[in-house]
């Protein structure tokens, strides 16, 4: 396995390959928004989507142009995602919605499953490759890479692998794009992308 | 290396076992009745729903009575082994728990009752996931990490889900027709179930193979379904190449069959592209409702089930051709070689799933 990029967002900002590349100067709520601005990206459903999937969008934004994905065929790459709090940050804003604000929303609904930043990414890439989110305790690089064995094994030629949080105390995303060519990847180096 | 699946447990609101369902079932009754007030304006929904689990955690409640079933079942020690490994698969889990982790409860119930020596891996990938589970239990034993994979499927009724549905219309006011002209909607219901997926054959219970099976997403909407069924053909095409099988060769297809109007044309047209028109099929979503992350487990135990009797089920609530495309949705149970049946499975996010399995001669 060939680690091509990575890239993490949080509040602090864009850190591609664990270089940071873009700072935040607003104070939250709307740090998101300035880095999609910063991401120079033209794409108005990110108004439409959740925290996590305005996350993930994020951080493919910021690393799509180191990952020469156009080698591969359109259902080449598989999507691997995780994350310890599922869709909570949604899902308690979908429960607002029935019990303070009327009436159950459809468009938070629509979001109060984790998955469906895959969905955003497949749709953004026109990607038709395998997907699965898996709900983890935390972020476990062992896990990580005995998926992408599996996927490898099954004929993926590559595998964008991330971690998307959002709950009460975080907010963040890693993006590992990771390409099937023999090479070896350490468990120390997916935890070193995650910490640092 | 072959892979055997055998039943592990099942409670539906048909029943607390694989028996007390299927005899339900080919029967052609319903888990699926009319629930006073549970709409968020008080509508009365029919929904499928288990009468005995009252006041209480209905999800924490349904995983515990799942645990007893399966010592019941097979015993203790299967669960206590080194190389035993339990997936769950399930979209809310214990919803009721937040703002805390709607997930604690499924790690804690089963370490407490099963005495599991590794840690869960839980799948949460909307209506396929009980699919993916499926197929990440056959890549754990592929790769030699584990002999036994305990796949857990389970969703719990609340307020949550069926309001949601209510809010984006897709709730249907009779028992769901999937694939019939007349169909309405979606019946949300509520399931446990479990498979014991092993490398060596269980002995003194029924098994099946499992030849293979694959996903893929649509790249087209988060909550629509494609217009070409393109992610389910891909996800067939590619299960069929796994599994090594000829289209020629499927008995039955386990479809998904929501009764939405686009979910039930999107598969007859995914299954026209692949020139399965004249398999005969069945939705299951009429007997137990959709039961989202129990879905795909429950639906393979059932097929599992026709395997066994060589007899497939009729769809319930189907009555007439309703989608573009023909398709063989069985309008009555019978008899029939049932040796290569194909399970598919569509979600939110644009998820699709597949997966071939093969009766043991």
């Amino acid at each position: 396995m060939k680690l091509v990029a990575s890239c993490k967002v949080n509040k602090q900002g864009v850190f591609l390959n664990s270089e940071l590349i873009t700072g935040t100067q607003t104070s939250e709520p709307n740090w998101t928004k300035e880095l999609y601005t910063k991401s120079g990206k033209e794409y108005p459903k990110f108004y439409k989507m959740d925290a996590l999937a305005k996350l993930a969008f994020l951080a493919f934004s910021f690393f799509e142009g180191n990952l020469n994905t156009e080698k591969f065929a359109d259902d080449d790459i598989t999507l691997l995602f995780a994350n310890s709090s599922s869709s909570k940050t949604t899902d308690l804003k979908y429960i607002q919605s029935y019990t303070e604000k009327g009436s159950p929303s459809p468009s938070l609904f629509v979001y109060t499953l984790p998955n469906i930043l895959t969905g955003e990414l497949s749709i953004l890439n026109k990607w038709y490759g395998e997907n699965i989110f898996f709900i983890e305790e935390k972020f476990d690089p062992e896990f990580y890479l005995e998926q992408i064995n599996f996927y490898f094994s099954k004929g993926a030629k590559a595998v964008l692998a991330g971690w998307v949080e959002s709950n009460d105390s975080n907010e963040e995303c890693i993006l590992f794009f990771i390409e099937n060519n023999g090479d070896k990847i350490t468990k120390e180096e997916l935890t070193n992308l995650y910490k640092s | 290396m072959s892979i055997f699946i055998t039943y592990g447990g099942l409670i539906t609101p048909l029943g607390k076992t694989i028996e007390e369902n299927f005899n339900q079932m080919i029967q052609g009754n319903s888990g699926v009745t009319i629930i006073p007030k549970s709409g968020f304006n008080n509508e009365d929904w029919p929904l499928g729903r288990i009468k005995e689990i009252q006041d209480e955690n209905r999800y924490n409640r349904l995983l515990t009575d799942l645990c007893d079933s399966l010592i019941n079942n097979h015993g203790k020690s299967i669960f206590q082994e080194e190389k035993t490994l339990v997936i769950v698969s399930s979209t809310k889990a214990d919803i009721d728990a937040l703002p805390n982790d709607t997930f604690e409860s499924t790690r804690t119930i089963l370490k407490d009752k099963l005495h599991l020596k590794n840690k869960i891996r839980i799948i949460s990938n909307a209506c396929i996931s009980g699919v993916l589970a499926i197929n990440t239990a056959a890549d754990y034993l592929n790769s030699d990490k584990f002999d036994t994979v305990v796949v857990i499927g389970i969703d719990a009724l609340s307020d949550f889900i069926v309001y949601g549905f209510q809010s984006l219309f897709a709730l249907s006011n009779e028992p769901s027709r999937p694939f019939d002209k007349d169909r309405k909607g979606i019946c949300i219901g509520e399931a446990a179930g479990c498979l014991i997926i092993t490398k060596k054959q269980l002995n003194d219970h029924f098994s099946v193979n499992y030849l293979g099976g694959s996903s893929s997403n649509d790249a087209n909407h988060i909550s629509g379904p494609s217009r070409t069924g393109e992610g389910l053909f891909r996800s067939i095409n590619k299960t069929i190449e796994r599994a090594k099988v000829n289209k020629s060769d499927i008995d039955f297809i386990s479809a998904h069959g929501t009764g939405t109007n686009y979910n039930d044309e999107m598969e007859s047209i995914a299954f026209d592209r692949l020139g399965l028109n004249e398999v005969p099929l069945n939705s299951l979503k009429g007997y137990f409702g959709h039961t989202l992350g129990a879905a795909g487990i429950i639906e393979v135990i059932s097929s599992m089930k026709m395997m066994e009797h060589n007899t497939v089920l009729k769809s319930i609530g189907f009555d007439e051709q309703g989608t573009s495309m023909k398709i063989n949705v069985l309008k009555s149970n019978h008899k029939q070689p049932t040796n290569t049946v194909l399970k598919t499975a569509s979600g939110f996010g644009g998820g699709n799933a597949s997966l071939i399995l093969k009766s043991i001669k």
